[in-house]
């Protein structure tokens, strides 16, 4: 057989299709509108009629960056629905689990989407000609977290050994403790990031937000704590739809979710923190205040010293859930027999900020109805409005300053489309 | 989303590649940066879907994984070449 090669060198890049439409009367801004253009994938109405105990798998898939934070609360809302409560040695795997994906999830941010905004260079590729140490540190950091998740998940994306009531499997405490030294050298490479974080130029800003996280009674929040507020808001997590709704705007597929009788909040590592400063592991704690980082920071840009100081938060609870884990004897909690169907909800602190699902789900098990509100689209109408107040504050810069501007404010709060914002494309019109 | 994006890019330079060549496709190299999120393990699961029912389904894979993190194009995928053998050839 003759063969014959075609030289192709066609290059293939994350591109993404947002846009951002501001309105000006003037020198007033009357509206901002952040595009983004996805598909609607419909997992809403994919999830009807599948056995309930697929839904961990396959809301898992929405996101390949965050796919534990889809499987906690789908495994939490669907246990909720069934009247389980998971504990001891499986509750906190599903807990370190948790801090294997915020450690690889914030360190992805970071370094190869935040850092080279502060330290001007359009993308990480060029910064790490200049930055090697800390690109290497960043892609060091995210491949610890993603140690965690294969040795806990199975796989490093879309973890596979997540189930309703547990895991399909559990580690020795062998397995297990050859996390200890990745673990350890991540503890150190998370504190340099700190360091480095706090050191950057941050530009000048302050938003009045309201901050919504979780908060549980003795540890920082992942998997369980009530819904609360900067303003005073407190309830039950499975309450969340009492709270908050979502709206659809003509201008994007993705929902902008409100507070009821109220309008936009933020979730998220700033939210979390000004929440559950107290609660932050002691060596957090002790390096926050080492480094002089403010009790509530409301400064966007800033957001990266707390998405840093996170890592290391994750990466200390990792190694104090590695060295005190004894197997569970049983690798799951079966569902009680004699399920005469029923709702659950349930809201997980996803490395972004809040996840909420809920599953009504009948007597055989199959789901009815799902709902599912993910961060982003939480975010999106507070980005906007850092987007106006942005907007406001630089009228004066020609079109391109002022879109490499906006891009920067959207990536402050690492939306699922931070990548898609490399390319805004801004159109300002002028009536 | 972000890798079916990247698919879909190099999907349509599959068959760009083919487009008015004789011949099918039997081996496609792509080579993947150091920066890029795509792995090789996660192309290799999505090869066959991906190239199902266009110029290059059947073809052998072959990756290139870069460590150069200084690449100019180490946040990206390449498709660099691909090899047809003539059909009156095949067995």
């Amino acid at each position: 057989m003759s063969e014959r090669t075609v030289r192709v060198n066609y290059v293939a890049r994350v591109e993404g299709e947002g846009s951002l439409r501001v309105r000006l009367r003037e020198r007033s801004v009357e509206e901002v509108e952040l595009q983004i253009f996805e598909p609607p994938r419909f997992f809403e109405a994919m999830l009807r009629g599948r056995d309930a105990k697929e839904a961990p798998d396959i809301t898992a898939r929405i996101c390949g960056i965050c796919p534990v934070a889809y499987q906690m609360s789908a495994c939490h809302a669907i246990e909720r629905a069934h009247g389980l409560t998971v504990g001891g040695a499986l509750r906190e795997l599903r807990r370190l689990l948790y801090c294997g994906e915020w450690i690889e999830s914030h360190a992805l941010h970071i370094y190869l989407l935040h850092a080279p905004d502060f330290l001007g260079y359009p993308d990480a590729v060029r910064m790490a000609r200049d930055h090697r140490e800390e690109v290497e540190t960043g892609l060091a950091l995210k491949k610890a977290g993603n140690t965690v998740l294969r040795l806990l998940g199975g796989r490093e994306v879309h973890p596979v050994n997540v189930r309703v009531g547990g895991f399909y499997r559990v580690p020795s405490r062998e397995e297990l403790s050859s996390l200890v030294p990745v673990l350890e050298q991540a503890l150190v490479a998370a504190e340099r990031t700190v360091r480095f974080a706090v050191g950057l130029p941050f530009p000048a800003a302050e938003e009045d937000y309201e901050f919504v996280a979780l908060r549980h009674g003795s540890e920082y929040p992942m998997n369980e704590g009530d819904l609360v507020s900067s303003r005073g808001l407190r309830m039950p997590q499975e309450r969340f739809e009492e709270a908050f709704e979502e709206v659809q705007v003509p201008y994007s597929t993705a929902l902008h979710a409100r507070r009821k009788g109220g309008g936009s909040y933020l979730v998220g590592p700033m939210a979390r923190y000004a929440l559950n400063r107290d609660l932050l592991p002691a060596g957090a704690r002790k390096l926050a205040e080492g480094v002089g980082l403010e009790e509530v920071v409301r400064n966007p840009f800033r957001s990266i010293v707390v998405r840093a100081l996170e890592v290391y938060a994750a990466c200390e609870e990792a190694l104090r859930l590695v060295h005190r884990y004894t197997p569970p004897a049983r690798p799951f909690v079966e569902l009680p027999e004699g399920f005469a169907g029923g709702t659950g909800a349930a809201v997980t602190e996803a490395p972004r900020g809040i996840l909420y699902h809920r599953y009504e789900i009948a007597p055989d098990g199959l789901v009815r109805e799902a709902r599912i509100v993910p961060p982003t689209s939480q975010n999106q109408a507070r980005i906007e409005e850092d987007l106006r107040h942005l907007v406001e504050r630089s009228l004066d810069l020609p079109d391109p300053a002022l879109s490499d501007a906006c891009e920067r404010a959207v990536r402050n709060h690492d939306p699922c489309i931070s990548c898609a914002t490399h390319f805004l494309d801004l159109r300002v019109e002028h009536v | 989303m972000h890798e079916e994006r990247l698919f879909a890019q190099l999907r349509g330079a599959l068959e760009r590649a083919a487009d008015g060549q004789s011949g099918r496709l039997v081996v496609v190299r792509v080579w993947i940066g150091a920066l890029s999120h795509l792995t090789e393990e996660r192309l290799r699961e999505a090869w066959p879907a991906l190239t199902q029912g266009g110029p290059a389904a059947g073809a052998t894979l072959r990756v290139e994984v870069s460590s150069d993190l200084a690449h100019p194009d180490a946040g990206t995928v390449v498709l660099v070449s691909v090899d047809l053998a003539d059909e009156e050839q095949l067995p």
